[in-house]
């Protein structure tokens, strides 16, 4: 995806954000030795599922017999074939609704409603109008360890040779301060994070390490803090 | 009764017991409801691409292919490392005791995070020479495997004076890149600020 960033000079631009992944350790082979792939299958719908069944037989009891009798849960046509391109929906008893509204049910730690709210769906503000901030904000990488955890990571790449002086530069004066920079989004530039439309709200900080002449910018998200929980504390 | 994990660092054993910490222990959570125009309830289902049919949680399997796409059961499966060697499965962390070592913070920040415990002494153990270690910022490192497993995760013993936790993931594939690796799309004063003036709770 791509991601609008400033620099300390205040120079913006559009560079690549792309996910990390795990090294991966393990391969897995057939019994002649040639690699497997793993697709996502049909297991079942909801048309064969427990409340249906009860609803076409009227009673629990009766299901029990008919799953004897034969097998009413399968759908031998559909059941095992390769799922792409899924959606998700919300549905009724009547069928897909196309209308929803949605509401946010806050809950305090030990599971007791706060507040119900209208869901309020934030944009996302990693490539808008406003370049993410350089808030100059810098906090020391054994500080931040021991404060956030962070729960998503992903690496910012250039796309040209503009950007790849431009990122070089942010690495290298990061990893000279063996500082975290603390980013912010929206048009203040007060904002935390928001990768998609509708998603968590992130504290992001950018890292930056350096190797000769290549570089490796990496974009920490947090969303909690490294802490006991209150009612744990003095257990 | 909670497992016991046991830590060896140098000559000094830690008997641990583990409690996992996420964000809804920490700050509680959302969840999101919804009703239609009427006002009744509506739930979240998938939608296959044919357009009709709906699926419920547990509606969908991951299925192992060989190269003609025919199916593998798991028993046939191998499992083999990066030099092509078949894999051993790895005893469980509780099963034995795990020689932990200082670990760097560049190693730490190259996690990706699975899960956070908060570590707390067993019974008739103390975590004092851990904690004296911690609070001089130093942190800690082992392969660890909850439950027996064909590899371990790596695990990062971090925290303070007072508190110590286990945050457990997998590291990352970071990359360094050179002018020639362009990837394809898809003026403040700097200040030294302190972690507790930034705001988690309203996330």
């Amino acid at each position: 995806m791509a991601i609008n960033i400033s620099n300390a000079r205040n120079r913006d631009a559009v560079v690549a954000l792309e996910n990390l992944n795990e090294k991966r350790e393990v391969y897995y082979v057939d019994p002649k030795g040639k690699p497997v792939q793993n697709r996502r299958v049909l297991k079942s719908d909801t048309t064969h599922d427990l409340p249906d069944l009860v609803k076409k037989a009227k009673k629990i009891e009766k299901v029990a017999k008919a799953l004897i009798d034969g097998d009413p849960e399968v759908d031998i046509e559909a059941f095992g074939r390769f799922l792409t391109d899924t959606s998700r929906v919300y549905v009724n008893e009547r069928g897909i609704v196309h209308f929803v509204e949605e509401f946010e049910v806050i809950k305090d730690p030990d599971g007791t409603v706060r507040e119900k709210r209208p869901r309020k769906k934030l944009l996302q503000n990693m490539n808008s109008e406003f370049p993410l901030r350089w808030t100059g904000k810098l906090i020391k990488k054994s500080d931040a360890i021991t404060r956030f955890v962070f729960t998503n990571k992903k690496q910012l790449k250039h796309i040209n040779g503009l950007t790849f002086e431009f990122l070089l530069e942010m690495a290298k004066d990061l990893a000279k301060k063996d500082s975290l920079l603390l980013l912010r989004g929206g048009p203040e530039g007060k904002d935390p994070l928001v990768m998609h439309r509708g998603g968590k709200q992130y504290n992001a900080f950018l890292e930056g390490r350096v190797k000769g002449n290549t570089y490796c910018l990496l974009l920490h998200l947090s969303n909690m803090e490294l802490r006991t929980p209150k009612d744990e504390k003095g257990k | 009764m909670p497992a016991t994990l046991v830590l060896k660092l140098a000559k000094s054993e830690f008997h641990v017991e583990l409690k996992k910490i996420d964000r809804a222990k920490l700050y509680g959570e959302v969840e999101i409801e919804a009703v239609d125009e009427k006002g009744k309830p509506a739930t979240l289902k998938l939608l296959a691409s044919d357009g009709k049919t709906l699926i419920d949680t547990g509606g969908t399997a991951l299925e192992t292919l060989n190269e003609k796409g025919d199916s593998l059961h798991r028993d046939d499966l191998t499992p083999l490392n990066l030099d092509g060697e078949e894999i051993k499965e790895v005893p469980s962390s509780f099963d034995e005791p795990n020689k932990i070592t200082k670990a760097s913070i560049d190693d730490y920040l190259s996690l990706i995070v699975k899960s956070v415990y908060q570590l707390s002494p067993a019974p008739d153990h103390d975590l004092d020479k851990m904690f004296e270690r911690l609070g001089k910022s130093e942190i800690f490192s082992f392969p660890f495997s909850y439950r027996a497993g064909l590899e371990y995760d790596r695990a990062f013993i971090i925290g303070n004076s007072e508190e110590a936790f286990m945050v457990v993931g997998k590291p990352a594939e970071l990359e360094f890149v050179g002018f020639n690796q362009p990837a394809m799309l898809s003026p403040d004063e700097e200040e030294e600020i302190a972690a507790d003036e930034i705001d988690f709770s309203l996330l």
